[in-house]
This record gives structure tokens, sequence and C-alpha cells, in this order.
């Protein structure tokens, strides 16, 4: 038997990620025997993690600018890096590296600053790039296992605290029945094409057999619990208000990107033929989901769950590029992904920014008259808000505009409507955030620390992102420029056909 | 005699269906987590009746990887359970009910 022919640059972003959770495990007890100071392994451990995520991206930047698909073991494809994969692996490794920058000083202020915490992002971040250049179901499973198994952990990595763990708690339950029921998916779809495989399973899937479809639908229904869409939504605000604030924010960003992006590739690449015939099932999850998030969002009073229905209303916004079916909708949904994880990013950095003296940010009432004792990063929550709810001349603004605009195209005209309506709910509940900043005084007033290194370069990468993409659509240099992102993400989605 | 194909499956579909309804209507936590495990298996079982009508390696393979992944999944479970407790003594999912709406 030969030995196989690997190729090991197809793995070197999920191998950085994996080795780095490693390191910094050892890394974490090596400064510990020292007995240093605890910032100063807190900060050592970050900025490890962030060197390593560093490399990640800096491997998946090569391998999209090169367009080359690498294949691990050509013999029997599982996991490559493309186009698409080296997108999406640049998208979360930019998000996870930004956030272990904020999360320097913002664990310290809640005191959970355990070295754990870089350990178990990196390796859910591992997850997510198996994830994402999956090409077989079986890799498919274990990098979402992968992805979620650590962050049930980092849910409740308060672990005094009663709301992290009823976070965890609910998380670790819907997630894993989620699981169970997209196993079940894979068996059925395994046992209709006999293979796992999606070239295989594009070529021997059945269209008519009802044993393929409950396959095909479970998978859908698993995918839809992970990106939290209307009806599987209503885990998503409770584990997200009970989490520390810096891992909502990696559970409402990375994760989105990785389920979407890997939904995506499993309806181009295994369920091509197919995938038409679901594009009322996708119909029906996106307006709901709009519908849902965006009414839900408006009674909420915390922060938090405010924000994660607005995500969960973003998720049915990206549903709607499913609905299409187009290279014009996915792309569409990749560029937004890209919208949304900084927009995001920008307003929980915020959030994290504001957490303090072992308690988050977290209500609205916190916010008020905050435009008065930091006038700075009152600005920055406004523009987040105001580019979450698409105001033109913010990145969100574009991302909407391209999506409505393929689905027009693309003859979803009712939905497009719907979701236009939905984002018009939207400015009621984003602006009260200035509203609260702005208008109103707080009745007691507490002293409010300033904002940390870190989190000032996250925001002002967020900031800048934000601000370009929205206003120089087409001339900005690089990533920033608008129509040059879109045409990164059709033509990474173009490969995958 | 083998076991024909169907009644595997129906057996699968049977401990799946168990497993859900168990998952979604019980109220001690350690049972909820069991009803999972019980969903998992049933896809084990439907992967090694599928394995065997194909003649195909795969799903044989795959019964291995989802049963480290379940062990993973059972012991961070555990452990979030133990957290919970120790805070609350008490293991009824009604009530851990502090986020709501």
């Amino acid at each position: 038997m030969n030995a196989p022919q690997l190729d090991m640059a197809a793995i070197a972003p999920l191998a950085f990620a994996a080795f780095g959770a490693l390191f910094v495990l050892l890394g974490e007890v090596w400064l510990t025997r020292r007995r240093t100071n605890e910032h100063f392994i807190n900060a050592a451990l970050s900025v490890l993690s962030i060197s390593f995520l560093g490399l990640s991206v800096y491997c998946a930047g090569a391998a999209f600018s090169d367009g080359t698909t690498r294949v691990f073991d050509p013999a029997n494809p599982m996991l490559s890096l493309d186009r698409f994969a080296a997108y999406s692996i640049a998208l979360i490794g930019i998000a996870s590296l930004l956030i272990c920058f904020a999360s320097i000083s913002y664990l310290p202020q809640v005191g959970i600053n355990h070295g754990e915490y870089y350990a178990l992002l990196l390796l859910s971040t591992a997850g997510m790039f198996l994830l994402v250049g999956a090409t077989d179901l079986m890799a498919l499973f274990l990098g979402l296992e992968l992805m979620s198994i650590p962050l049930y952990v980092m849910a409740g990595f308060d672990r005094r605290n009663l709301r992290s763990n009823e976070s965890a708690f609910k998380y670790f339950l819907v997630g894993s029945f989620a699981s169970a029921i997209l196993l079940y998916g894979i068996a059925l779809v395994y046992g209709v094409t006999g293979s796992l495989g999606f070239d295989a399973i594009r070529a021997g899937f059945p269209p008519g057999n009802p044993i393929g479809i409950v396959g095909l639908g479970l998978l859908v229904v698993g995918f839809a619990f992970k990106v939290a869409s209307a009806p599987f939504h209503q885990w998503a605000p409770d584990v997200y208000e009970g989490a520390p604030t810096s891992v909502t924010a990696y559970m409402a960003i990375t994760v989105k990107v990785a389920a979407f992006a890997a939904l995506l590739r499993l309806l181009t690449q295994a369920f091509g033929p197919v995938t038409a015939s679901l594009s009322d099932l996708f119909w029906v999850l996106a307006a709901l989901t709009i519908v849902v998030g965006n009414v839900m969002a408006v009674i909420q009073t915390n922060l938090k769950r405010l924000l994660a229905y607005s995500s969960i209303a973003h998720a049915g916004y990206l549903l709607i590029g499913f609905a299409t079916g187009t290279v014009e909708g996915y792309g569409a949904v990749l560029f937004y992904l890209l919208v949304y994880v900084f927009t995001n990013l920008g307003a929980f950095a915020v959030l994290m920014a504001l957490a303090q003296g072992g308690r988050d940010c977290d209500t609205l009432d916190d916010l008020a008259g905050l435009a008065r004792q930091r006038p700075g990063l009152a600005a920055l929550l406004t523009l987040f808000a105001l580019s979450l709810a698409g105001i033109p001349g913010t990145a969100g603004f574009v991302a909407k505009f391209f999506v409505f605009e393929s689905a027009v195209a693309s003859g979803q005209t009712v939905l497009a409507i719907i979701g236009v309506l939905g984002s018009v709910v939207s400015f009621y509940y984003y602006l009260r955030l200035p509203v609260q900043m702005y208008m109103s005084e707080a009745a007691t007033e507490t002293p409010r620390r300033h904002a940390a290194t870190g989190e000032l370069l996250v925001l002002a990468v967020c900031a800048v992102v934000v601000l370009f993409l929205g206003f120089f659509p087409s001339h900005a240099p690089g990533v920033l420029g608008a129509v040059r992102a879109l045409e990164w993400a059709r033509s990474s989605v173009a490969m995958l056909y | 005699m083998p076991v024909p194909l169907a009644h595997v499956i129906a057996l699968s579909a049977i401990l799946f269906a168990i497993g859900t309804v168990g998952a979604l209507s019980r109220r001690n936590l350690v049972v909820i987590l069991m009803s999972i495990e019980l969903m998992l298996n049933a896809a084990n079982v439907a992967f090694l009746g599928f394995a065997r009508a194909w003649a195909s390696l795969d799903g044989h393979v795959m019964v291995l990887m989802v049963i480290v992944v379940a062990a993973a999944e059972v012991a961070v479970g555990l452990g979030i359970v133990i957290a919970l407790f120790r805070n609350r003594e008490s293991v009824d999912v009604e009530e851990v009910s502090l986020l709501k709406w």
C-alpha cells in the first residue's frame, strides 16, 4: 500500500489554530509556575493566540489570492482549502483575532481571567476552519462538534455566576440536540447515496427518494438551530444574555459565519441539483426569522438580548440569499457576512469596553449619559447601531442592498419587501441606543473606566471598515471597496459550482 | 439469516423518536443528557445498517467518530451540570429560568 500524498498546505490554517491551543495551554502552566502577575499571563496568552490566528489568516489570504484548490488527501477528499474556504477562514480568523485583542482587558474587568479561555477559543476556531473547508459529511460533523463543544464551556466561563451557568446549560442542551438531529440527517443521506463525500452525494443523490428528502430536511434543521433561525431560535437570546460579553460576541459572529458558510457549501457542492426545490423552505425560514427577530427585539431592555434578536433578524436577511439559490444571492450572503462581522464586533466591543468592576454593561439604562462621559464610545456605538439598521452611508446598507437586489433579480420580490419592512422596524430599536446615550442622564453617576488599547484597536478597525465600505463602494483600496469585496465573495462562491 | 436492512432502520428510527421525545419532555437534566445520547446512538445504528447494505467502510468509521464526539460531549455536559448543581442544588430544568423573554 502506497503512502497517501498529503498536501499539508491545505490544513495550514487549521493546524496553526489547533497547535496554538496546545501552546496556550502549555504556556499557561509554564507561566503560572513562575508566579508572574495574572494580568501579564493573560496578555501574554492573548498575544500568543493572536499570533497563531495571524498565521492562519495569513495562510488563508495567500491561498485566496493564489486561487488554486488544495485538497488535503486527493485520493480521499475530505478537507480542501479553496477560494471559498480561504475567504471564510480569513473572515473567521480575523474576527477571532480581534476578539482576543478585546478580551485582554475585558476578562480581568469581569474577573474571569483564566488562560483556558484562549485555548478554548482557538480550539473552537479550529473547528470552524474545519467546518468551512469540509467536503465530506464526516469532516463536517467533526468540525461542527469541535466548534460547539468548546463554546459550551466558554458560555459558562463565569462559573460562579448563575446566569452564565444557565447560559452554558441551555446552549449545551440545544446545541447537542441540534447536532444529534444533524447527525441523523447525515445517516439518512449516507443511506440513500452510500457515501459521505460531497462529490459522490452530488452524483448519487436520488431526487425523489423520501428517505433522502427527510435526511436533507434534518440537515437543514440542524443548521437552522446553529444559526438561530426562527422557529429554532428560542435558545439564542437566553444564551447570549447569560454568557460573558466577549463570548457572546464570539458566538454571535464567528459561529454564524462558519455555519452559514458550511451550509452554503453543502447546498451547492453536495446538493446542487436539488437545491432549487428547497427554495420555498428557505423562503419561509427567512420570512419567519426576519419577522420574529425584528418584532421581538423591539420589546427588549437588555442590550445583549437586543443584539441577540438583532442577530436573529440578520440571519433572516442572510437566508434571503439562500432562498434565491443563485450565484448572485450566495455572493451577497458572503459579502453580508463580511459586513456583519465588523459591524457586530464593533457593537460588542463597545459593550466590552464599558464592562467594569466585575459587572457587564448589559442593560439600556447602563448607557444613560454615556455621550457626556465617553463621547467617543457613544459616537462609535451610534455608528455601529446605524450600520446594523442599514442607514445609507454605512456598510450595513450596502450589504442589505446587495441581498435585496439579488432577491428581486431572481423573482423573490415579496421576500425582499418583507426584508425592507423588517429593516424599517429595526430602526426603532437600534435608534433607542443613541437616544439613551445622548438624551437621558443616569440616575446615579458612576465613573467609567477608559477603554484599553486592545479595545480601541478593535473599535478602530471595525469603524474604518464600516465607514469605508459604506461611503466608497467602488473607490477604496483592497477589501475596503464594497464592489471589490463583493467580487471576491462572488468568485469564492462561483468556484463551488 | 442476516437481519434485513428495513428492521435495522426501523429500530434506529424508533430509538431516535424515543430520544427526541425524551429530550423535549423530561425535566431532569441527566435524563435529557441520556436522551440525547440515545439520539446519537440511533444515528449510529442507522450508519451501521447502511454501511452493511452498501458494503462500505465509511459508515463504520463515522460510528467511531461519533462515539468519540459523544464522549467529549457528555464530559462537557456533565461538567456543566455539576457547575450548575454547585450554585443551585437542583438539576430540574424547570428551575433553570433566570433568563427569559
